[in-house]
Parts: C-alpha cells; structure tokens; sequence
C-alpha cells in the first residue's frame, strides 16, 4: 500500500469524477450486468484472491495430513469428503478437522478484522490486538481457569470478555465519533487494565492453576471445543459478506471526510458498522484461538500488496489470515515435536521481527 | 533568565509537589496492609523508640519500600517528562512505547540464562531500555509520527506485545524464570532490600543529570528545528542524549521495581497543567511529582486488597490507563 495515498486516490477520484470518458468498463475492471444490476470487479484483486485460496487449500490439505498419522495431502483432502479409507477419514474428520478449522476460520477472521480497523483508522498499524479485547478475552478465560467465582468454560468467558471489551471501548470512546484513533487509543487503554488484571490473576493463583490458564495467555489452538469453532465458523460465513460490502463502502472513507460524505457515504454509520464487525470477528476468533498476534496486522497487508491498490482487499486478507494461522499451526505441532509450541508464540516470533522492519522502513509521512 | 524561570507559578507548583511528597510520604510509612502499626508507633520508631516488631516493620519493609518508591517515581516522571517533550506527543511514556517492555524482556531474557533477580545486573535492564526507547523514537522520527501521536503509540503498542510474547516465550519453556519472575514482571517495589537496589542508583542519579542538562536545549526544540538549530543547539545531539538518559533511568526503575507503567504519562502531565508546558520547569515538578504518584499507588495497593497486596503494576495500570482514555476523550489532543 506504499503508493497507494496518491495514486488510489487519483485513480479513484478519475473513475468517478469524469464519467464523459467512460466507455463500458474501466481498465483493470471486469463488468458484470445482471439486467438493471451491474458490479465491477477488481481485476487483480480476484486473482490474488484465487490465488491465496489455492495456498489456502494446499495448507488445509498439509496440516490434515500432519501429525502422528502422515496421511498425503490429497488423501487427506479427500476424506474430507468421506472418500478413501475409514480409519484415514476417521482420522481426518474427527480428531484433525476441529483443529485446523479452528485455526483457519480464527486466522480469517482475525484477517478481516485487521483489514477493516487499518482502512478505517487510515493506518497500518491498527491491529486487533492492539484495541484491547485481546487482552479482555485472556484477562475472562484466565479468570475461568483460575477459577474466580465462574464455572463457564474458558471459551465462553472469553468471548464474554470480548464482547464487553467491545461494548465498554465503544461507550467510552463516545460512539464512533468523527475520529477512528480515539476507539483505538480508548481500547488500548483499557487493554492495559485487562492486562494488569490477568497479571494479578496469574500471580494469586496457585502454581498448577497458573500453568494450565498460560496458554490462554499466548494464543494456542490445542483442545478446542467443537461448539465454539462451529460458532466462530458460522459467524466468518455470515460476516464474510457484510465486511466485503463494508470494504467496498470503505474505499471512499479513503478520500478525505468531506469528499466520502459529498459521494453519499454516511461516514459515521459506516464508522460504527466497521468497528462492531471488526471487533465480533476479533472476539470470535479469540474465543477459539486465544490472543493470537501479528495476524491481523500482517494478513492485511499481502493482501493488499498482492490485491493492489484499487479496493479494500477484505477477501485475500482473510484467505491470507488464514493460511498464516495454519502454517504457524502447522509449525508450531511438527518443528519440535512431540513438544508443541502454541500457534500464538510462533507467529510472535516470526512476526517480531517482521514488525520491526515493517517500523523502520516505512518511510516518512505515508499513510494509508 | 532566572526572574522568568522562578516565576510565581512555577514557586507555588514545587511547594505544592513537596508537600504533597512529605504527606504521601507519611502515609507510606504510616499505613500498612493492616492496622497493627499506626502511625504513632512509627513516630517513636523514627525517634528511636518503639518495640522491637514496630522497629522491624517499620525500618526494614517501610522506608527502604519508601526510599525505592521515591527512586522509581524519579525516575519514570522524569523520563516520562523527557520523551514526551522530546516527541512532542503527549501521549509518549515509557511503558506505552515499550521502553519498559524492552528492559523488562531484557531481565527476563538474562534470568532464563542463568541469573538472578537478587544480583541483578542494572545494565542489562539499561540495554534493554535502550533498544526500546531506540526503536520507538527512531520510528518516531524516521516515520514523521511526531505530529501524530496516535501512530506513535500504536507502534509502540505492536513493539511491546512483540517484546512481551518473546518473555512469553521463555516463561513458557522454563519453569524456574517463570516462578521468579512471575510477580515481578507485573512491577512491584514491596520486598526489595536497599542492598538489591544499589547498583541502580547511581546509573538513576547519571539518567537525571543528563535530563536536568537537556532541559535547556529541549525547550530551545521545542521552539521547532531550525529555530532551535538557529539558537545554537544541535537537534540530533539533543535526541541522542534524550534517548540515553531515558535509557538509563527507565533501566534503572525496572531493575528496581520491574515495569510499572503509566506513571511517566500522568506524572508530566499534571506537571504540565500546574506549571505549564516548558520543559525546563515541568521536569523539576516531575521529579518531584513522581514519588507521590508512585508512593500513592503503593499505599493503594496495601489498602484495596487488605489483609493481601495488590502489586503496585496493577494499581498503577488502574489509575493510569482511565487518564489515557480521558486525554484520547478530550476533544483535542493538547499539542506539545
């Protein structure tokens, strides 16, 4: 997205400021007439996206076969689809499926919500691990394993925390207001609470009770409930849509506030829908995953380098989240194994580094 | 010069900040996690009276708990003073740009190698320190985000929950730096003795000098660059040193009490809204304003909780992290 303010911007105002020129379809663009219904589509923006699922596919397939069990990918991909042996379909639907839906659905969400909180924020450091309900989620599911007066599993506190975390931030900060940064700031703040809070939490409770809440605290997608992936997976089907037409709408936030407005974008209704969506898909994928970093900072950002700087590349940012998640899984269960490393320290070490040159490259005065 | 530096306001403001200083003072000798030692008691204790449990608690937990409170508090309101001056962001603070992360990770990283929080080495909390602030502010410059606060603390938000999942990391695989470190990475200044802490004042005492010598200079940059350049200072220079000195004194206040956030944000802001926003006299009332912060936390800390404590990280994070909010809410975020 490095050249993306100028030259977006001009290409965008272009497209829809001189209609005199406009002669069927924009170049780049594919047309698509349905009688009285018409939709452009980004041209580079689907093959990116044709191509992260391919990526994605492949990874289902590598993390389905891997384990104590080899199976071949393609084997594996087929017992998906109940054909081949039974034990291999045995394998693959009941004991692997869970997981690395899990870590698919959790990387995509976390993906779309990093899209769509950096595009409203107009910065690409915006990043759902940065506005708090990361930390509320892990400060609810801690809570539930130390055992604070809860007999709600760690899953179901988490996504309560999220949500109230989402509630709180959004009361406090006064509504969507005209300005994203202060949602983010507000969260970050109470972010810190939350944290302060597991740390007590942590510290009080006895040993054994503290190591078993630990990976709630790095992101982990060991042993997780069937029920709340199910859910997590439900509601990527529901909000996929939703944050694809909001990202259209996005585009134009874009342009400077008054230009969006005069376009016919009411900018504060639109301000309010993103943040709410972006955060339930955060609670939800914190729910299943825990508070897995560097996701939904880095799945945006290849999404757009491949998608380009035309549209708000909501689709390849999930598909891209996605296959983060699974091949740091996938990492993370056969690099060392037997030992496991937690899916949410994998991509925080491999991502660490990537944010420190991200930071010190990024040349001055860009924004998104 | 001088007639316009002691002016009225700035006369009251430090009389202000000492007395509030003696009276959280007092306090924190004077109240504990229960009742048992009032402060009549520690009255005769300071005289040289008193039984021999009052003598105890009183001379061995409570001043050297006191004495460190007041060395912490120094230290992060002073460096909190020097970086948000020096980024022009009122929202710069240690813990938000993940200097204190850096240290932190820094001890623990140190720990997992084999040593010990009682012979900590200080500068290996100093290195750490040291990179943080060095990656914050170079962002800061390199990227231009020194009129956009916001950025600035979003960049150090990502670099210490970066530096805070590589301490995951280690805890994660080593049960012992795990047990030693787990109360203290949340910052705590109860339990240390002035023994532990020696090592650290000096290299402290070193941070404030080079921040009461960049005083002047910072109020020159703050004019903006070419004036300050016109008058004579050297921009980078000054930014150098400013990076050292927070080094140094956010490295020492961590290898005393572990990162204890917030307070290097609030500290200079009330600084600024009693004496006004030139450095050279908000640094002096948040020199002196920091112990009061710090010990004011630690005296909640006893009390909230009673007959337990609550560590002072956790206190200081409360009161801490609803001012940030409260600044964000403000319509317009003060420029510096």
């Amino acid at each position: 997205m490095d050249r993306l303010s100028m030259t977006s911007t001009t290409s965008a105002s272009s497209d829809l400021l001189a209609p005199a020129t406009f002669n069927g379809r924009p170049a780049g663009l594919w047309l698509l007439r349905f009688g009285r219904f018409s939709l452009l589509l980004d041209r580079r923006a689907w093959l990116a996206s044709l191509l992260l699922l391919l990526a994605t596919i492949v990874l289902i397939g590598l993390s389905l076969g891997s384990g104590t069990v080899k199976i071949a990918p393609f084997d594996a991909l087929a017992a998906l689809f109940n054909q081949g042996e039974t034990k291999t379909i045995f394998i693959v639907r009941d004991l692997r499926l869970t997981r690395v839906l899990g870590g698919g659905m959790a990387g995509a969400a976390l993906g779309m919500a990093g899209c769509l909180l950096q595009t409203l924020s107009r910065n690409r450091l915006a990043n759902p691990d940065t506005i708090g309900i990361d930390n509320a989620a892990t400060a609810f599911a801690v809570a539930s394993v130390v055992g604070v007066s809860t007999t709600l599993a760690p899953s179901a506190m988490a996504l309560t925390g999220a949500i109230t975390m989402l509630s709180l931030t959004f009361a406090l900060s006064g509504g969507a207001g005209t300005r994203g940064y202060r949602f983010l700031i507000t969260g970050l703040g109470l972010g810190a609470i939350c944290g302060a809070a597991t740390n007590l939490m942590l510290a009080r409770a006895p040993i054994d009770a503290a190591n078993t809440a630990f990976p709630w605290t790095v992101g982990s997608l060991n042993n997780r409930s069937g029920v709340v992936v199910t859910l997590l997976a439900w509601g990527v089907v529901v909000m996929l849509p939703l944050a694809t037409i909001v990202g259209k709408r996005l585009n134009l936030v874009r342009l400077p506030d008054a230009v969006a407005q005069s376009l016919g974008v009411r900018v504060n209704r639109l301000r309010f829908f993103t943040i709410v969506l972006a955060g339930s898909l955060t609670g939800l994928a914190v729910a299943v995953a825990g508070p897995v970093g560097m996701i939904g900072l880095a799945a945006p950002e290849l999404g757009r380098r491949l998608a380009g700087p035309r549209t708000v590349p909501i689709i390849p940012a999930a598909l891209a989240g996605a296959c983060f998640t699974m091949l740091a899984d996938l990492l993370g269960r056969t690099l060392f194994s037997p030992t496991e490393i937690p899916v949410g320290i994998v991509t925080a070490l491999v991502g660490g580094p990537y944010l420190l040159w991200f930071l010190l490259r990024t040349p001055r005065g860009k924004q998104l | 010069m001088a007639t316009t530096f002691l002016s009225r306001r700035m006369l009251i403001g430090v009389l202000a900040a000492l007395g509030l200083l003696a009276i959280v003072v007092l306090l924190s000798l004077g109240i504990g996690s229960d009742n048992a030692i009032g402060f009549a008691q520690v009255l005769a204790v300071l005289q040289g009276a008193g039984d021999d449990q009052a003598r105890m608690t009183v001379l061995d937990l409570r001043v050297p708990r006191t004495i460190i409170g007041c060395f912490v508090g120094v230290a992060l309101g002073s460096a909190g003073a020097l970086l948000q001056s020096a980024a022009r962001n009122p929202l710069a603070e240690p813990g938000l740009l993940g200097v204190s992360a850096g240290s932190a990770t820094a001890v623990v990283i140190s720990i997992a190698l084999g040593a010990s929080l009682d012979n900590l080495q200080v500068w290996i909390a100093i290195v750490g320190a040291l990179l943080g602030c060095s990656v914050a502010l170079g962002v800061a410059r390199m990227s231009g985000l020194g009129d956009d606060p916001i950025r600035l603390v979003l960049a150090g938000a990502a670099l210490s929950s970066m530096l805070a999942a590589v301490s995951s990391v280690i805890l994660l695989t080593d049960q012992r730096t795990a047990d030693e470190v787990r109360f203290w990475t949340i910052g705590a200044i109860a339990g240390r003795n002035l023994s532990s802490i020696r090592p650290a004042i000096p290299v402290l005492l070193l941070g404030l000098a080079v921040a009461l010598l960049l005083a002047r200079p910072l109020a020159a940059l703050a004019l903006g660059e070419k004036v300050a350049s016109g008058l004579g200072q050297r921009p980078k220079l000054v930014r150098t040193g400013v990076m050292i000195s927070v080094a140094l004194l956010v490295g020492s206040a961590t290898a005393m009490a572990g990162p204890i956030g917030f307070v290097g944000l609030v500290v200079p802001i009330a600084a600024r809204a009693i004496v006004g926003p030139d450095i050279r006299r908000a640094l002096i009332v948040a020199v002196l304003l920091g112990p009061s912060f710090v010990l004011l936390a630690d005296v909640l800390s006893r009390i909230v909780a009673r007959p337990t404590e609550t560590p002072l990280g956790v206190i200081s994070a409360l009161i801490g992290a609803p001012i940030l909010v409260l600044i964000v809410r403000s319509q317009r975020l003060p420029a510096l």
